[in-house]
């Protein structure tokens, strides 16, 4: 079934919309010209909303977790505002939530969402932000990582990943089965705060461990690159999966240089042990379990088709401290 | 590396003369941001690699080589050479070679078997040096870039050849044939004397290469190479990229046929390098 075309001008729903990113992308699209509405699904009160007073953007609440508020977004706010796009980016952030309620937020909302939008009036176009975590990182793997490349399946997998891995591959499963459009960013490491960047995370303690004898090469991305693939997605016409790299492509010492950071290397046996008491002594995020393969192997997002069809180029380097 | 690229190049210095130092700055990769490529090269690692084979280089081996005007000064090419003498210093040497004699200076990017990588420190040095783990995307994605790869096509089985079988090559795998058809790229055929003599091998550990994460090692009757001369032969190209149409990489008729073209040739270059041989060390 072909999907119908769609308008110049796109209203757009942005789901995790208290998120940096989907901050970021409303401010982006308040001022893009093509754009008319915007509904800011948030999962917090939507009066805190950055946005929230502007005429142009409807900040709402909903669980998405629940299938009935899912629907009653979808068939209400969504359907009065006429949205034409779906941009999806909610999803936990941290690697702490685990369990049958972190998986129907991650990846069940999304199945939801996917189902009423083929049978909704407006709605056309899905545009899902994924991440470079579902791609596996082994030896024997190419450095420069394209859509086809392996992913990060396994029952020794984090649900972290395993969440991402799921959501991801549903939402490709649909793609071309109806009138749905349906496109996959799988992003670069966003280097941002509240991103849910692991790296992120890590880069945040004045030191910073590594495994001893290994320097993989690593790409990150900038919070406006990511905004600008997404904006690009939102007024593409095609579908499929595409990787989004950011500009920054640099050892990892040489990210922990540049972040200001000093690195000590670790034999790796001691490397899990030492960020799990981290975790527990200060509450951060960063797992050594989810990041054990790329601290060790390069890889690299490889952009040629988010380059060719969405003429997806990033052009805003991370800010980092140390120049 | 834990150094930075600045300290590199200053240890580099220390043998690198600053005409090669400068020389290097128009060294053709493709920049990924901060320096390095998609792959971890950079200019000054590569001349931090040239303080630790140039030595050895010069001094130790001595080489000779010859043909290497065949090297073309832009665009992908394959250098298909034998491989011998129990540890990589044959790698080794071509790089340099390459890099010395080309000019602009371009750094042949060598396809090492998939266990290196994972080796602690010595697979970061050697990425940063211009190597590649050998998957199928990596190679290919060198060869779209216009970059020159050195494959050993005998594989490991060439490196650890018994002392009695030295410069007897090992059946050619075909994988440099395939991708050179498909990628049109022209086939450098290279042959290295000396290598085979470096490290007599006395015999091969499964064992031992277990906890190093390596398949095999090769246990030398030697403690180090021995300052054997290396001798470098680059035979005529192979012009598969005017033979042949990217889509005859599918035939596995003509990838074999090509295949058996490069261990001719190169067998060619290492019977006419050891009939001009004087001595091993000579």
């Amino acid at each position: 079934m072909s999907a119908p075309a769609l308008p110049d001008r796109r209203n757009v729903l942005i789901t995790g919309a208290d998120t940096p990113i989907g901050e970021r992308l409303a401010r982006v699209l308040v001022s893009d010209s093509r754009v008319d509405r915007i509904v800011a699904v948030c999962g917090g009160s939507p009066d805190l909303h950055p946005l929230a007073d502007n005429p142009r953007v409807r900040a709402v609440e909903v669980d998405l977790v629940k299938g009935r508020r899912v629907r009653e977004l979808l068939f209400g706010p969504a359907r009065d505002e006429q949205i034409h796009v779906v941009v999806h980016l909610a999803m936990h952030r941290s690697p702490r939530a685990e369990g049958s309620r972190a998986h129907a937020f991650n990846v069940e909302a999304l199945r939801g969402i996917m189902a009423l939008a083929e049978r909704h009036p407006t709605i056309e176009r899905l545009v899902l932000r994924s991440d470079a975590a579902v791609y596996r990182s082994r030896r024997d793997l190419p450095v420069l990582i394209g859509e086809e490349h392996p992913l990060n399946i396994g029952v020794d997998v984090p649900q972290w990943v395993r969440d991402r891995v799921e959501a991801d591959v549903t939402a490709c499963a649909r793609m071309g089965l109806g009138r749905l459009q349906v496109v996959v960013l799988r992003m670069a490491e966003v280097l941002a705060p509240g991103t849910g960047s692991q790296v992120f995370d890590w880069l945040e303690s004045p030191v910073c461990f590594r495994p001893a004898g290994f320097d993989p090469m690593m790409n990150v991305l900038s919070l406006d690159d990511a905004t600008g693939a997404l904006q690009k997605a939102i007024f593409s016409d095609e579908q499929g999966v595409f990787n989004v790299p950011g500009a920054d492509t640099l050892p990892l010492t040489a990210c922990i240089r540049a972040w200001g950071r000093l690195g000590i290397p670790v034999a790796e046996p001691a490397m899990g042990p030492l960020y799990r008491i981290r975790s527990r002594l200060s509450g951060r995020e960063f797992r050594y379990g989810i990041n054990r393969g790329r601290f060790h192997f390069s890889g690299v997002l490889d952009g040629s088709r988010a380059r060719e069809i969405l003429r997806f180029v990033p052009a805003h380097p991370v800010d980092w401290p140390v120049a | 590396m834990p150094i930075p690229p600045s300290i590199a190049r200053a240890l580099a210095s220390l043998y690198v003369s600053d005409e090669e130092l400068e020389r290097l700055a128009d060294l053709h990769y493709q920049d990924a941001g901060h320096g390095y490529d998609a792959f971890g090269l950079h200019p000054d690692y590569v001349a931090l690699g040239e303080l630790i084979a140039g030595p050895l280089y010069d001094k130790w081996f001595r080489v000779i080589s010859r043909g290497q005007e065949v090297i073309p000064d832009v665009g992908p090419a394959v250098i298909a050479s034998n491989h011998s003498g129990s540890i990589p210093l044959d790698a080794a040497m071509i790089w340099m070679d390459v890099l010395r004699h080309s000019n602009p200076p371009r750094v042949p990017r060598a396809i090492a078997d998939h266990f290196v990588p994972s080796l602690p420190w010595v697979g970061a040095l050697f990425a940063r040096s211009g190597m590649i783990g050998g998957s199928r995307g990596n190679t290919r994605a060198l060869l779209e870039n216009g970059e020159l790869l050195l494959i050993f096509p005998e594989g490991t089985p060439g490196i650890i050849k018994p002392w009695a079988e030295r410069y007897q090559l090992r059946p050619f795998r075909v994988g440099h044939a395939e991708l050179a058809i498909r990628h049109s790229a022209p086939i450098i055929p290279v042959g290295v004397i000396g290598a085979e003599e470096q490290l007599p091998l006395l015999f091969v550990s499964k064992r031992l290469g277990r906890p190093m994460g390596v398949p095999e090692v090769p246990v030398p009757a030697v403690p180090f190479p021995l300052p054997v001369r290396y001798r470098i032969f680059y035979g005529d190209p192979i012009p598969v990229h005017e033979e042949f149409s990217p889509s005859d990489a599918d035939d596995p008729d003509v990838v074999r046929s090509v295949a058996a073209r490069v261990q001719a040739a190169v067998d060619r270059l290492l019977k006419k390098g050891l009939a001009e041989r004087k001595g091993v060390f000579a």
